[in-house]
């Protein structure tokens, strides 16, 4: 073969692709329905991880602790007003009670272990935000916005999970018009609080009492 | 003439030769788009490839990481009191290197300690620090420490336990109790550390027969040796430089090297406000140019050894002009080897400030120079003014240069049969004449303790991981003598022990840990009153005692001892000599695996990751050299061979080369790198070495210089630069005192018409001010944004290439003559203009900005199009052209400020004004219900300045300090005539020169043309 039909030959296709012409065409076909059907999963809740639900090493119930017990928060989670996290509360805060109440229960057993040992309860993540996201919980309790704004009737859950989408459009939701979620700051983690009358115009008269400013400016979040 | 003069005035300013010079290379940099390579399509990769992934990326983009991992939370099962998982703590503790110890205040995050930041209540760091402190972070989580005891034997050798050691100990212990320690030897750094001191005072005690010695390659023990020969007993000089109006630094780096260079920096700045109110004057005679050079108001190059000459003709100037009456027996030097212009200025300054002034020598110069110092100062009426004396505290002690070299004699006439080596490295940097390893080779057992696996571990039959001081309960002296605690941040990583704690296993204590013995030296050296544990917990809280300094003595000069020592020295010094220094980042090698400090560039060479033998225009053109050929130097029978590098100011028939380098076993950073100069030292261990030779070789070396690097481009076109605004302006004090208004002189520009709509702000406007008359560039700030933010390292090659990472990069200007330049320190960051060219070019809005004025950087938005870079003026952001976090090891990441995010390739990143700590700061008086203060946010840079010369703030508060310094007269924005606003105002320099020097420099320039 001369040097110019091999050349040539570079620009046609094999023989071979005559055969796949038909899938082809096929997948053309489809290439508009997987890219909808990718971007509709893309914002779906199942990956903003909305209702995700891990199992915890320890079947401990909000519903019953903050629920039907009354216990605050903040019994627990009691960085949440001075620290950017709402820590995860030691065994010892477990084990304040139920040194004596339930001492012996077999759901306990890894509570019990973790207090003698000294090695920690490998709690799940339920809600993760990106690492490149920098989320402040003091910064929003303070200003009034309720743990439930965010978290969900966790008074109501027996299990927790993750009732909003955490995504950034979610949050920018709020920096944008936070006046629906604005309470009073003694009354943030009250799950049955609701703002006499209409909420946004309660929240906008407490955002100026306090001169609340959210900002979206982007290293607000992103450092 | 306005007092403040930019590029429109008569002053020409070059950062490099080849600028100077206008040679074809810098004009190629200039026109250059993007750095060297950084253009360059991507090699081995076609078009198709290319596309064959991109199409692959885009189908499979359903599949991939939409699950995020699963991720567990750890709490504490036991919280101690006062810890906020996620929060960030300070404690005070100490570092101590050679001869500074520095005050700190760590910062530590869940448990990790990640920054170091100065303690306010130190004497001497006084809330500030120098790049050392900072790195010293890294050292800890260094991967190449030693992690485990080792023991070897004839050509092998295993890991072994701390038992097996302890055993080996209680030996030692026997035989020492038997023979009353004879033939048991110690060799130890400087350290200042009461611990040591006593269980150096038991060990002896115990075992009378042993001996202890002390030894540091870059010794301060010239100048107590110089107050041996004037006092006739060693005295620590302490220079209140707070009140002192004329200073004078023969060949003294009193910002660098000096061993309380922050508290020296501090003061000296503190009183160079040409603002406020008188300037101090400040001279310097050097061979080396400093950073204390940088900011001289007048720098003499002088050959090392001719700066004993200048102290002799100042003396005599002193005798024949002003009134002091000569020490018995002295002999003014010949004339015409200094210049005498210089001479008489400094003397007649001098001899007006009586009381007022000080005179100090660097540890390069001989005690001689030192004791004439010292008969300076008492005849100039300074003693008690402005210099104190302290007495030594051990006044036996043998000179570091005697104890290395009798401990060499000992070794090699088989006098020592135990050898224990704490925290020394002798075999790396012992000068080569005392050749400590065939020494080594008599000695039978050798115990080393150290950090490292290092060279000398490795000619010991045991080494022992030494703890990190941020491991270590221990504690230490300030250079006033105060008290200063030490306490742990961490557990030891690898199990590492303290040298107080070997010496407790070699003495066979009960008292073993280093907690019981910091605790009990407290008890015992300091009036604890009757609450032990109350005292005890305060001084670890605070860092120090207060009240512990070292009572001030009143020696009297014995005036002819120093005349006669002084006239012992040599008439004239040889035609040429090299001059060895501790290197400005890694210091005497002890820091050759900090990558960091590898990478930060040196302030004059701004090379990096190598050491070049420094020369000046005309030596390297007598010697027909030019930057990165090999040179061969050779003194004392030692020869190495390294690249020279062409430095303007470098003294003429001088030849300085960084000590620090040609570490044989740093660990994976530091091996290789550079060249030993420890080859050619003395075994007096003196840093001038007289008579050296030095010839070109054949060969260059490619050396990883930033300094052409990042070009700001104004000088292109001429007829611009005559409208342009000056990139560095400087002034003469007396003039801006007269007229300070006429310092807006420099920019001269038409109208600036905005092209965009104008931003509008809210809330606070962050700004920051530098004034250009107070950085020294001594890198601090490099540091600390480093540690702060997570900042790569990319090593020289890339760093050769243009792509080194540092947020910061501090311009060197020179202006004048090549050989005795003046220059300027500029550090420059981002500027974060209200008219920022980069946002505008982003196609993907990764970069905004905020409200508060702030030019945000959103790195998960970056897709790495660099048109931001190539829009910014300033040249201030830096490209990740790799994944610099990709080959770290776990125990590397454990430095990482969990604040701010790592940045991934293909990221483009630059200063924020650490808005992290904007952000926090903002939070915690939100969350207290009170405004924020003025300075209650700092950024890193302008929190370890030691002289003050970064302030940062809120623009829109007319009262806060920074707007203050907006508002001056002298402060200028770089490139304002293109409009972009920056928010960082520079503050032109200003020198306060004598006229009478400042004449003969006008005429010295006409003659050159």
């Amino acid at each position: 073969m001369s040097l110019k039909s091999k050349q040539h030959n570079l620009f046609l296709f094999p023989r071979w692709m005559n055969a796949v012409r038909p899938y082809i065409a096929v997948g053309m076909l489809l290439a508009p329905i997987y890219a909808v059907a990718l971007i509709y999963y893309a914002f779906s809740p199942t990956t903003t991880m909305a209702r995700y639900m891990p199992e915890q090493p320890v079947p401990y119930s909000h519903a019953l602790h903050a629920g039907d017990l009354g216990i605050d928060c903040r019994y627990c989670h009691n960085t949440v007003e001075y620290g950017a996290a709402a820590a995860i509360p030691p065994t010892q805060v477990c084990m304040n009670c139920h040194a004596t109440i339930r001492a012996t229960s077999e759901k306990l057993a890894v509570v019990r272990e973790s207090f003698e040992s000294g090695m920690p309860i490998p709690w799940v993540r339920v809600h993760d935000l990106p690492d490149f996201v920098f989320f402040n919980h003091s910064a929003h309790v303070n200003r009034g916005v309720g743990c439930r704004s965010c978290h969900g009737r966790i008074d109501r859950m027996d299990t927790v999970y993750q009732e909003e989408r955490l995504s950034m459009g979610w949050c920018l939701g709020c920096h944008r018009d936070p006046d629906p979620n604005i309470r009073p700051v003694a009354s943030i983690t009250d799950m049955t609080w609701e703002a006499p009358g209409d909420a946004a115009r309660f929240g906008a008269k407490l955002r100026e009492e306090k001169q609340i400013q959210p900002s979206e400016d982007c290293s607000v979040c992103h450092r | 003439m306005s007092p403040v003069s930019g590029r429109g005035g008569e002053k020409e300013y070059w950062r490099t030769l080849e600028e100077l010079a206008k040679s074809p290379e810098y004009e190629e940099l200039l026109r250059r788009e993007f750095p060297e390579g950084a253009d360059l399509p991507p090699q081995h990769f076609s078009r198709r490839r290319f596309l064959q992934l991109m199409g692959a990326s885009v189908a499979l983009a359903g599949f991939s990481g939409c699950r995020w991992p699963k991720e567990e939370i750890v709490p504490y099962a036991h919280r101690p009191e006062g810890a906020v998982p996620g929060a960030s703590r300070r404690f005070a503790t100490t570092f101590e290197m050679g001869h500074r110890s520095t005050g700190l205040l760590v910062t530590s995050y869940d448990g990790r300690p990640i920054k170091a930041e100065g303690n306010p209540a130190h004497p001497v760091s006084a809330g500030t620090t120098d790049l050392y402190a900072q790195a010293s972070v890294l050292g800890l989580y260094d991967p190449d420490r030693s992690r485990a005891p080792y023991r070897r034997e004839g050509n092998g050798g295993a890991i072994v336990t701390w038992e097996r050691f302890e055993e080996e100990a209680r030996h030692i212990v026997t035989e020492s109790a038997a023979n009353g320690g004879a033939g048991l030897a110690l060799l130890t750094g400087r350290s200042s550390s009461p611990s040591l001191g006593a269980m150096k005072a038991r060990l002896l005690r115990a075992f009378p027969q042993a001996r202890w010695y002390e030894y540091e390659p870059i010794s301060w023990d010239s100048r107590r040796e110089g107050t041996r020969i004037a006092f006739g007993a060693p005295y620590e000089v302490y220079a209140d430089y707070g009140d002192a109006r004329v200073i004078l630094s023969l060949d003294n780096d009193l910002f660098g090297d000096d061993p309380a260079a922050l508290r020296n920096a501090r003061e000296i700045m503190a009183r160079r406000d040409p603002d406020s109110r008188e300037m101090n004057r400040l001279y310097v005679v050097e061979s080396v140019f400093t950073t204390t050079g940088t900011v001289a108001d007048h720098r003499l190059a002088l050959k090392g050894s001719d700066i004993a000459l200048f102290a002799g003709a100042l003396m005599a100037r002193l005798v024949a002009h002003h009134g002091v009456r000569p020490p018995d027996g002295f002999r003014s030097p010949e004339e015409g080897v200094v210049p005498e212009r210089f001479v008489a200025a400094v003397a007649s300054d001098l001899a007006q400030n009586r009381g007022r002034s000080v005179i100090t020598a660097g540890a390069n110069q001989g005690a001689a120079v030192h004791a004439l110092v010292c008969d300076l100062n008492e005849a100039l009426g300074n003693v008690g003014q402005t210099v104190r004396y302290i007495a030594d505290d051990d006044p036996d002690r043998p000179s570091h240069a005697e104890a290395i070299g009798k401990l060499a004699v000992d070794m090699r006439a088989g006098k020592v049969d135990t050898l224990v080596l704490l925290g020394t490295n002798p075999v790396y940097d012992a000068p080569a004449r005392i050749d400590f390893v065939s020494a080594m080779k008599k000695v039978r057992r050798a115990i080393h303790l150290g950090v490292y696996r290092d060279e000398t571990a490795h000619r010991s039959n045991w080494h022992l991981p030494c703890a990190h001081y941020l491991e270590s309960w221990g504690d230490a002296r300030a250079a006033d003598g105060t008290y200063c605690t030490v306490q742990p941040l961490i557990e030891p990583l690898y199990g590492g022990r303290t040298p107080a704690e070997l010496i407790a296993l070699l003495l066979g204590d009960e008292t073993r840990t280093g907690y019981e013995i910091a605790r009990r030296t407290m008890r015992e050296s300091l009036d604890t009153g009757i609450d032990f544990e109350k005292f005890w917990r305060r001084a670890l809280h605070e860092g120090i005692v207060p009240g512990t300094a070292r009572p001030f003595a009143e020696p009297a000069v014995k005036r002819s001892a120093v005349a006669e020592a002084f006239g012992r020295l040599p008439k004239a010094s040889a035609p040429f000599e090299v001059i060895l220094h501790a290197d400005q980042t890694v210091y005497d090698g002890r820091f050759a695996n900090n990558s960091w400090l590898q990478e930060i560039p040196s302030h004059m060479t701004k090379l990096t990751w190598d050491n070049a033998a420094n020369i000046g225009v005309a030596t390297a053109k007598k010697l027909g050299v030019a930057t990165g050929d090999l040179v061969r130097v050779t003194h004392g029978g030692g020869e190495i061979t390294l690249p020279v590098f062409v430095t303007p100011g470098q003294a003429a028939g001088t030849a300085a080369i960084p000590l620090g380098y040609g570490r044989t076993a740093a660990g994976h950073v530091g091996s290789g790198v550079g060249v030993n100069a420890a080859a050619i030292r003395p075994a007096d261990l003196s840093l001038i070495l007289a008579g050296a030779k030095m010839e070109k070789v054949r060969g260059r070396k490619k050396l990883a210089t930033t300094q052409a690097q990042y070009l700001i481009d104004n000088i292109g076109m001429q007829g611009r630069a005559r409208r342009t605004a000056a990139l560095v302006r400087e002034g003469e004090f007396e003039a801006y005192r007269r007229d300070p208004a006429g310092a807006l002189h420099g920019s001269h520009h038409p109208p600036l018409v905005n092209l965009w709509k104008e931003l509008s702000t809210s809330g606070h406007a962050w700004g920051m001010a530098t004034d250009l008359g107070k950085c020294t560039g001594c890198n601090a700030c490099l540091a600390a944004c480093q540690a702060e933010n997570n900042i790569p390292v990319v090593g020289p090659d890339e760093v050769a290439r243009g792509r080194g990472m540092h947020w910061i990069r501090i311009d060197r200007y020179f202006s004048g003559d090549v050989e005795d330049p003046d220059v300027t320190n500029q550090p420059l960051t981002c500027q974060q203009c209200e008219n920022a060219p980069c946002e505008g070019v982003c196609p993907v809005g990764a970069t905004q900005h905020s409200e508060e004025g702030l030019n945000d950087m959103v790195y998960n938005r970056c897709i790495g199009t660099r048109y931001c870079s190539n829009n910014c003026p300033y040249k201030v952001r830096r490209f990740n052209f790799f994944n610099n976090q990709k080959d770290l090891k776990e125990i590397e990441k454990m430095v990482y400020n969990p604040e701010v995010s790592p940045r991934p390739r293909g990221v483009m990143e630059k200063c924020s004004y650490c808005v992290q700590r904007i952000q926090n700061g903002k939070i915690a008086a939100r969350n207290e219900g009170r405004p924020l203060a003025d300075g209650e946010i700092t950024p890193a840079c302008a929190q370890v300045c030691p002289t003050g010369a970064i302030t940062f703030g809120d623009l829109t508060d007319k009262a806060s300090r920074v707007s203050k310094k907006h508002a001056l007269h002298r402060a200028y924005y770089l490139l304002e005539e293109l409009n972009i606003r920056p928010r960082n105002a520079f503050l032109a320099r200003i020198r306060n020169t004598n006229p009478a020097l400042t004449k003969e420099k006008e005429s010295h320039g006409d003659t050159h043309g």
